[in-house]
């Protein structure tokens, strides 16, 4: 999925929460988008799931003009993101097998078959054992993970990841930068991660867009200062599998 | 999860809500299921009264065959005439035999010469009874009396029409108050998952895919509020049939005609739903935008 901001402007009142910002994120790559709170970060994610309208310039989605776009447009647009929300935006009343169900009932994956990829997506992130439970029974951290789930599990081809790591403790987080990274690698799944993890950003030799006060100051390809020490035994047998 | 699934699952998670909107379409089909079977049972009492000679006209003795053929012309000419059956005196004594035979006493003295002859007339149009009846009463000469049914079909059809205004007035309160009740639940019901739709809508959700679980749920309640209706007033009409049916005799007031049962079953249920779906229909207009 291409997706591409043209002199981006979002006002909120008086606020200027992006300020013609322009950038271009092609297929198969992998992004991350940092800056301090506030900067227009969560406003970038919520502009391309159309969450919220533009104040003025374009933004091009596989070269369809979102503002433009009409409802079903819309629709089948976030259809094809996965979303790792900052705020989970889990359904309460829903346990996570049920969440993620609802996910593949939108679309439209054949009944007979969601069973089965919930269990596949639950595996791949290491959650099988919470399957029934609600989101109010879950950790930080198993929340973010559930999500993860709900995300991934319609293979879409863009995943919009927003402060996916601000629950997650250092070896969730890798374990969540590894099967990002694996997806993206493997299937060319476009990946726009926000972050405020410096480690992992130095880390990985991925392009960053730095974002400061509604502006886009920096767009650089980064060159990976140091490769996480040691990879986790976890991440490793996840990923295996998931290759299996 | 399919929407059937959503949609018992939101019933499920406020059974008293939804009981209340099932009850409240069971009322109100049981009472329209109640008045279709009442005004069947005066319907056959009414056309019971049609069929039967609604004036009796007995002629005086001796009138000669031209005269009696005379007046069986005229009557043949007035309009809506259904059926005109000369009664002789032989054949009139043959009728009291027939409906005194356990009575010997009554029957033993009585001779056909002193029963009249008569005209059985049965219409179509009420209206043309009267008029029979009054050009008939100035005939001295040839008519001896006239018995009209004229109090009995009137009464009839005040009732008949007394039933149907007033059920139709406790129909329309009731059917008001059904979809202003399911209304009102359904509007609870997507307030309380305004997150649920608000999510759904971000994961790519059409609107039918969102309002859908919501009309299924007034189509559930008025499927099950229309079998409940029907079942209720179909066991209490059965179980009531025979007192009915003897108070009644002998018209036939709660027939077993099963064509019957089952076409107020099927409007029972059809009926159920329309009024589900369109209060929910309402709900879902006033409540989810986007």
């Amino acid at each position: 999925m291409i997706i591409d901001f043209q002199q981006v402007t979002k006002k909120y009142g008086i606020i200027n929460a992006l300020d013609d910002v322009s950038f271009k994120v092609d297929h198969g790559d992998f992004i991350f988008i940092i800056g301090s709170s506030g900067a227009g970060k969560s406003t970038i994610v919520k502009l391309i799931l159309h969450q919220i309208c533009l104040t003025s310039g374009k933004i091009l989605i596989d070269d369809q003009n979102i503002s433009l776009a009409s409802k079903k447009e819309i629709e089948k647009i976030r259809r094809s993101i996965g979303v790792i929300f900052q705020d989970y935006q889990l359904i309460p009343d829903k346990s996570v097998e049920e969440n993620i169900a609802l996910c593949l009932d939108i679309n439209q994956y054949p009944s007979a078959d969601i069973p089965r990829r919930i269990d596949e997506v639950l595996k791949m992130v290491n959650l099988e054992t919470r399957k029934f439970l609600f989101p109010a029974q879950l950790s930080g951290g198993e929340l973010q993970r559930a999500v993860l789930a709900r995300a991934l599990s319609t293979n879409p081809k863009l995943i919009l990841a927003d402060e996916p790591t601000g629950n997650l403790d250092p070896e969730n987080s890798w374990n969540l930068i590894n099967l990002l990274l694996d997806i993206n690698l493997k299937q060319g799944t476009t990946i726009i991660m926000t972050t405020h993890n410096r480690e992992i950003i130095k880390s990985l030799n991925k392009r960053v867009l730095t974002i400061d006060c509604g502006h886009l100051v920096n767009d650089s390809q980064l060159i990976p200062v140091e490769i996480p020490q040691k990879p986790i035994k976890k991440v490793k047998k996840i990923t295996r599998k998931h290759h299996d | 999860m399919t929407n059937i699934n959503t949609t018992w699952h939101h019933i499920r998670r406020s059974p008293f809500q939804s009981l209340v909107a099932v009850l409240i379409i069971f009322i109100s089909l049981a009472i329209i299921n109640l008045f279709l079977v009442v005004n069947r049972g005066m319907t056959q009492l009414i056309q019971y009264f049609e069929t039967k000679p609604e004036v009796t006209i007995f002629l005086k003795d001796g009138l000669d065959r031209s005269v009696v053929e005379n007046l069986q012309k005229e009557l043949a000419n007035y309009p809506s005439i259904r059926e005109i059956k000369f009664i002789s005196k032989e054949k009139a004594l043959d009728i009291y035999r027939e409906q005194n035979k356990n009575n010997p006493l009554l029957t033993e003295m009585v001779t056909a010469s002193i029963l009249p002859a008569s005209f059985e007339v049965s219409v179509s149009d009420p209206k043309v009874l009267s008029q029979i009846a009054e050009n008939f009463t100035i005939k001295t000469n040839e008519v001896d009396e006239i018995i009209y049914q004229k109090d009995i079909i009137n009464t009839l059809l005040s009732w008949t029409q007394a039933i149907r205004q007033a059920s139709l007035i406790i129909i329309s309160v009731t059917l008001s108050i059904s979809i202003l009740v399911i209304f009102v639940i359904i509007s609870m019901k997507i307030t309380n998952r305004k997150e649920e739709i608000r999510v759904s809508r971000l994961l790519g959700a059409s609107r039918f895919y969102v309002i859908k679980p919501f009309l299924l749920e007034g189509a559930y309640y008025g499927i099950i509020g229309g079998l409940l209706g029907f079942g209720t007033v179909t066991i209490l009409s059965f179980a009531f049939k025979n007192s009915l049916n003897t108070f009644f005799t002998p018209i036939t007031f709660i027939s077993a005609d099963y064509l019957f049962y089952a076409t107020l079953l099927g409007g029972s249920c059809f009926f159920g739903v329309v009024i589900g779906l369109f209060a929910s229909w309402i709900g879902v207009k006033r409540y989810i935008k986007f």
